[in-house]
């Protein structure tokens, strides 16, 4: 009875958090399948439900979608791009701080996390100011280096920390073994990370896909999808069924890659290694 | 194989000193094993030879050559870790040729090595399986096998069955020197564990507080302790230990007469010390209470009360004796140590 009542509780939480969370989203797919007449209709469910949304985005037959696929593939090779470099900067970060002890590293590192303290926002201004000066305005590049600025901090954390965790004998097996510092990483950090990497290449690649702001301001031909976004509220009247099919498209990449990769995000890996 | 030679070792971490000074030969082929309780420096001693630990003063020499600033890859020698540290990435096969595969040998030669190591340790049905798929004994084995794999120098083993229970402790134990008297490598072994030393050792060097306090056979430091903390850790039951002072060659300690032999000066205060074997109840002799009895078996351990103090006595087959009751001690000259009371040293 008491296990049944605790149940309960967590339930009548759950809903509500559920429904919460789950409302907007539905909103999103009610417009994407809705006519442009019905789509502000308050029902629940349109009358007569159309993919012909969809089919307006992918073959790019709207002002605002002319570009369509050209902002998707921005948008991909941004997310891309951020996650491998932020990956490549905050892996050999933490593994130098962790695991070589190099002099300073959590010097560099609590330096690095220091820069939270300031919000983006504020950052962005000097931000633009930057990449000026380095030519690189309204080039991807651009915002690729921008977004991977705000998301290594938090990456090398994170990698340090689990760092910490892989058990020092390996690395002085391995050193016995007759590896060099460059072996250890390669053939054994590397695939015992691979958990923690996964992780944090999704965080960055996710951080630059869902970036708006930094994007907006440094980019004005080649944008990504999410500027793109952005411009179908330029009008009065707002074409809202094609926003919102787009929208949901967009949404689909990151659901994709979570789902993909959710057996990464719990580790596990390393048990057999050492006694526990 | 090789020797190895520790000459005035020093390790300081920070400004706390924790070796003072070691020295320490070791023969070709020989099985050391360095044992005292944690924080003895132990540990330290053998990280340091592996080339884990910088060496504060002194050197260290394997084969001759001085090893004070070589890398450990390239001081040949193999390590077994008290967790085993194997790569749960690689299997077993993987893990035990990986040192081979970091000096870029041939595949042919790895896999002959690895299946002859396998072969030695009955790992070869599980050369294919992950360390997770195994147990801890097995583990334990594939620690050993990396270590065989590449035919080291020496062998240096850090408090390797720690992590087993105690059968497989015994059984690994048996197994370790069984390797040793037929691989003939020479090997540094670190336990707190004395019954492992006394079993494996060809000698025993016994460290407290940074220092070797006694250095020799496994026997000849049971039957001649140097000082009282080699009295007290070497041995199971420990050794009794009470005060006395020495009255014409006897010894005058519990309020009764304790024999002893003649070294001791008159008056002088001593530690007496006698082994619980030594103890044997007689018909006659210092009177005692009995206050526990432990049966095993073979041998019964009573736990004796003579004054205030209680002494562990070992007796051979059973006891009859119940708690409360009387029994006589007959101890012998020749089983008694002495030790000094205020130096702690053997007289």
């Amino acid at each position: 009875m008491n296990k049944f009542l605790r149940e309960a509780r967590l339930w009548l939480v759950a809903i509500p958090v559920l429904l919460w969370t789950l409302l907007p989203i539905y909103h999103i797919f009610l417009f994407s399948i809705s006519t442009k007449d019905s789509a502000f209709s308050g029902a629940l469910w349109p009358a007569k439900p159309t993919l012909h949304n969809f089919v307006t985005v992918f073959r790019q037959e709207h002002f605002y979608l002319h570009d369509f696929w050209h902002q998707i593939w921005n948008s991909l090779w941004i997310a891309c791009a951020t996650g491998v470099l932020t990956l490549a900067i905050a892996t050999c970060a933490a593994f130098a701080i962790s695991r070589l002890k190099v002099r300073g590293g959590r010097t560099v590192m609590n330096a690095a996390l220091f820069t939270y303290f300031i919000p983006a926002a504020f950052l962005a201004v000097p931000m633009y100011k930057a990449m000026g000066s380095y030519g690189l305005l309204n080039n991807r590049w651009s915002l690729v280096l921008a977004m991977v600025t705000l998301a290594a901090p938090y990456a090398i954390w994170v990698l340090k920390q689990a760092s910490d965790k892989l058990p020092w004998e390996l690395d002085e097996a391995a050193r016995i073994d007759g590896a060099t510092p460059l072996q250890l990483f390669r053939l054994v950090y590397l695939p015992l990370m691979t958990p923690s990497l996964v992780a944090i290449g999704t965080y960055a690649l996710l951080l630059a896909w869902n970036e708006y702001l930094y994007a907006f301001l440094l980019l004005s031909n080649d944008i990504p999808l999410a500027v793109g976004l952005g411009h179908f509220l330029a009008s009065d009247d707002s074409p809202w069924e094609l926003l919102m099919a787009t929208a949901l498209i967009y949404g689909l990449p990151p659901a994709a890659i979570y789902y993909a990769f959710r057996r990464y995000m719990v580790g596990g890996l390393t048990s057999g290694a050492v006694k526990t | 194989m090789a020797s190895v030679s520790f000459r005035e070792v020093v390790k300081e971490f920070g400004r706390t000193r924790v070796l003072h000074g070691i020295s320490l030969d070791i023969a070709d082929g020989e099985f050391v094993v360095l044992v005292g309780p944690s924080g003895c420096g132990k540990s330290t001693l053998l990280r340091m030879l592996a080339g884990l630990e910088d060496i504060t003063g002194g050197t260290i020499a394997i084969d001759g050559r001085v090893v004070n600033h070589v890398d450990s890859k390239d001081r040949d020698i193999a390590m077994v870790f008290q967790s085993y540290a194997l790569y749960p990435h690689m299997t077993v096969r993987d893990n035990m040729g990986f040192s081979l595969r970091l000096r870029n040998e041939k595949q042919a030669l790895i896999d002959q090595r690895v299946a002859q190591a396998a072969k030695i340790l009955n790992l070869d049905p599980f050369l294919r399986r992950y360390p997770r798929e195994l147990s801890g004994g097995q583990r334990q084995r594939v620690a050993m096998g990396r270590a065989i794999v590449r035919d080291p120098k020496v062998f240096l083993f850090d408090e390797p069955l720690s992590n087993l229970d105690a059968k497989l402790r015994v059984a690994m134990r048996t197994e370790i020197k069984a390797l040793h008297q037929r691989l003939k490598t020479t090997t540094v072994y670190v336990t707190h564990d004395q019954i492992e030393a006394m079993t494996m050792a060809d000698r025993i060097a016994v460290m407290n507080e940074g220092r070797i306090e006694q250095l020799g056979e496994p026997l000849e430091l049971y039957d001649r302790p140097a000082n009282l903390f080699v009295a007290q850790f070497i041995g199971s039951p420990a050794m009794n230990i009470f005060d006395g002072v020495v009255r014409a060659g006897s010894v005058e300690a519990l309020g009764a007469r304790w024999p002893a032999n003649g070294r001791a000066a008159d008056g002088q205060r001593v530690r007496y010390g006698i082994r619980p074997e030594h103890l044997e109840p007689a018909a006659s002799g210092i009177a005692a209470e009995v206050v526990v009895v432990e049966p095993m078996g073979a041998e019964t351990e009573i736990v004796a009360r003579v004054a205030d103090a209680s002494l562990t006595v070992m007796m051979r087959g059973r006891s009859r004796a119940g708690p409360g009751e009387r029994l006589f001690l007959a101890p012998q000259a020749v089983h008694a140590h002495l030790f000094d009371a205020a130096s702690g040293l053997r007289i």
